[in-house]
């Protein structure tokens, strides 16, 4: 899987937990936090786009991620791997 | 004594969402008991459920106005559970209703009481089947949403609230536990206004089936789901599960003329009363005892009351239980006293049922009616002034409202008629 297929998996995955985003272009160094996103709405996305690749991740792995690049980049190397 | 009025209030039941939809549903007598819908697990036939219902719809009937409270609500509730939502549009409507989106005062002088416990049995239950597939995906704002104080936290943060908060419960009670809470807070000065919501328990099919297997479950050999609902009828099987919520907005009599508000109704009078019996045994002596308290609390003789809202659920024991009790408290008067169960409408809707049937009350009183008992086909009693199967005229002045819980909770509440003559000195003396 590309990271640009993850990345629409990811895009997905914040506009359902963000409704108020409608229309708006999700860049992909933007962080959650900037796009509006609470604690339990990064907690969320997380853990959907994690379903919705069927990937087992630990939470804690999420720590480090800084921004939805950050997210991609660890989606897709579980993904992958 | 500060006298505590009812500047706001808003509503969603089965059989009509927001105030215009269920007076009309009063006075018409129409029922929203229907068959269950196709996407529930609930295991019955029919009951008040809400279908299809979904936040931002509704929120979009209740016309948007310009108080950003539409979009705060998708904000803080498009993703909680089906009762907390449920809240959210009854206290929406219920806020604008007071004029509170216009007319507010300091936030920190507004309280919030959620009537109810066990709240989301419904949700539980569906995120419990996911667990136990696919644990590592558990949605992690469950360990938000599993609480029934998320309510308080949702509304605080919807509508601006900053005085005290709390849950209180009472099972099929807790609606008038809820209005009994905030009318002490308010008489108490230590709010000016109390919203008080009766929040949807969402039940599951757990509570279903055990509801059911204590015998407490009507529709055993009535199938039909407009006939099966049958408070105070012969033919009774017991209660129709019903889904609901609704909200009053509690208010002083000072702050409401500061706002310029006028109140639709004044509380005069509530009582809880225990029987001292964790069983569902009803008894008329404690439901009595409740009775009496609340007239004497209101200052009032039995005669003075012009109608009884009724707990009412069509339960077999249940139902002769609160005649029994009726009669004892109002005497020769129960000849003279309106009386209708709101659940023949809106199937019982447990922790919210003390508030939509408050609401209904108050409706009646305004509107000059009393609605339908539908399907009340053979009184079980001769002597009560039973409304038929057609909505009457009726001058209502002053009202009462029973609940009664599980576990021996007896309440019951007075209103009145808001008499803007009567001025707080008088009430004092």
């Amino acid at each position: 899987m590309t990271q640009a297929e993850v990345f629409e998996v990811v895009k997905k995955n914040i506009r359902d937990v963000l409704f108020n985003l409608e229309g708006q272009e999700i860049p992909l160094a933007a962080s959650l936090k900037e796009l509006g996103a609470n604690s339990i709405d990064r907690a969320d996305i997380a853990v959907q786009c994690v379903e919705d690749l069927q990937l087992k991740i630990p939470m804690i792995e999420f720590a480090g991620v800084q921004n939805i690049e950050g997210l991609v980049a660890l989606l897709t190397r579980k993904v992958n791997a | 004594m500060r006298r505590v009025g009812i500047t706001g209030m808003g509503v969603v039941t089965a059989a009509g969402q927001g105030l215009d939809a269920f007076t009309l549903a009063l006075q018409t007598g129409q029922s929203g008991i229907k068959q269950r819908p196709a996407a529930s697990d609930l295991p019955l036939a029919f009951g008040g459920l809400l279908a299809d219902f979904e936040l931002s719809a509704e929120l979009m009937k209740l016309s948007d106005q310009a108080d950003g409270l539409g979009q705060k609500a998708q904000t803080v509730a498009r993703r909680a559970p089906l009762s907390v939502q449920a809240s959210v549009l009854s206290a929406v409507e219920a806020w604008r209703r007071a004029q509170l989106a216009t007319r507010t005062i300091d936030s920190t002088k507004i309280s919030l009481v959620v009537a109810g416990q066990n709240l989301n049995q419904g949700y539980h239950y569906a995120i419990q089947q996911k667990y136990q597939a696919t644990p590592e995906y558990l949605p992690p704002r469950y360990g938000l949403h599993f609480l029934d104080t998320d309510q308080v936290g949702v509304l605080s943060a919807l509508l601006g609230i900053h005085g005290e908060g709390q849950t209180v419960g009472g099972a099929s009670a807790s609606g008038n536990v809820g209005l009994m809470h905030g009318y002490r807070l308010v008489q108490w000065g230590l709010a000016e206004i109390c919203v008080v919501v009766g929040a949807l328990q969402d039940l599951s099919p757990l509570e279903i089936h055990a509801f059911a297997a204590l015998g407490a479950l009507g529709g055993k050999t009535i199938r039909e789901a407009d006939r099966a609902c049958r408070p105070f009828d012969r033919q009774r099987e017991g209660f129709i599960y019903g889904q609901g919520s609704g909200c009053l907005i509690l208010e002083s009599e000072a702050s409401a003329k500061r706002r310029g508000v006028d109140p639709l109704a004044e509380l005069v009078g509530c009582a809880l009363v225990l029987d001292g019996n964790h069983l569902i045994d009803p008894n008329a002596a404690g439901e009595a005892q409740a009775m009496r308290q609340a007239l004497q609390m209101a200052n009032l003789a039995p005669a003075d009351v012009d109608y009884l809202n009724a707990h009412g659920t069509a339960s077999v024991l249940g139902d002769v239980t609160e005649i029994t009790a009726i009669k004892e408290v109002f005497g020769e008067a129960v000849t003279q006293l309106w009386l209708n169960s709101t659940k023949s409408l809106t199937g019982h809707c447990l922790t919210a049922a003390g508030t939509i049937e408050a609401i209904a009350t108050i409706l009646q009183m305004k509107g000059g009616f009393v609605h339908p008992n539908l399907n009340l086909e053979q009184p079980i009693d001769d002597a009560c002034r039973f409304v038929g199967q057609q909505s009457q005229s009726a001058t209502i002045n002053i009202a009462m409202s029973n609940s009664f819980g599980f576990g021996g909770i007896n309440s019951s509440i007075v209103l009145k008629q808001w008499d803007a003559g009567r001025s707080q000195e008088a009430s004092d003396g």
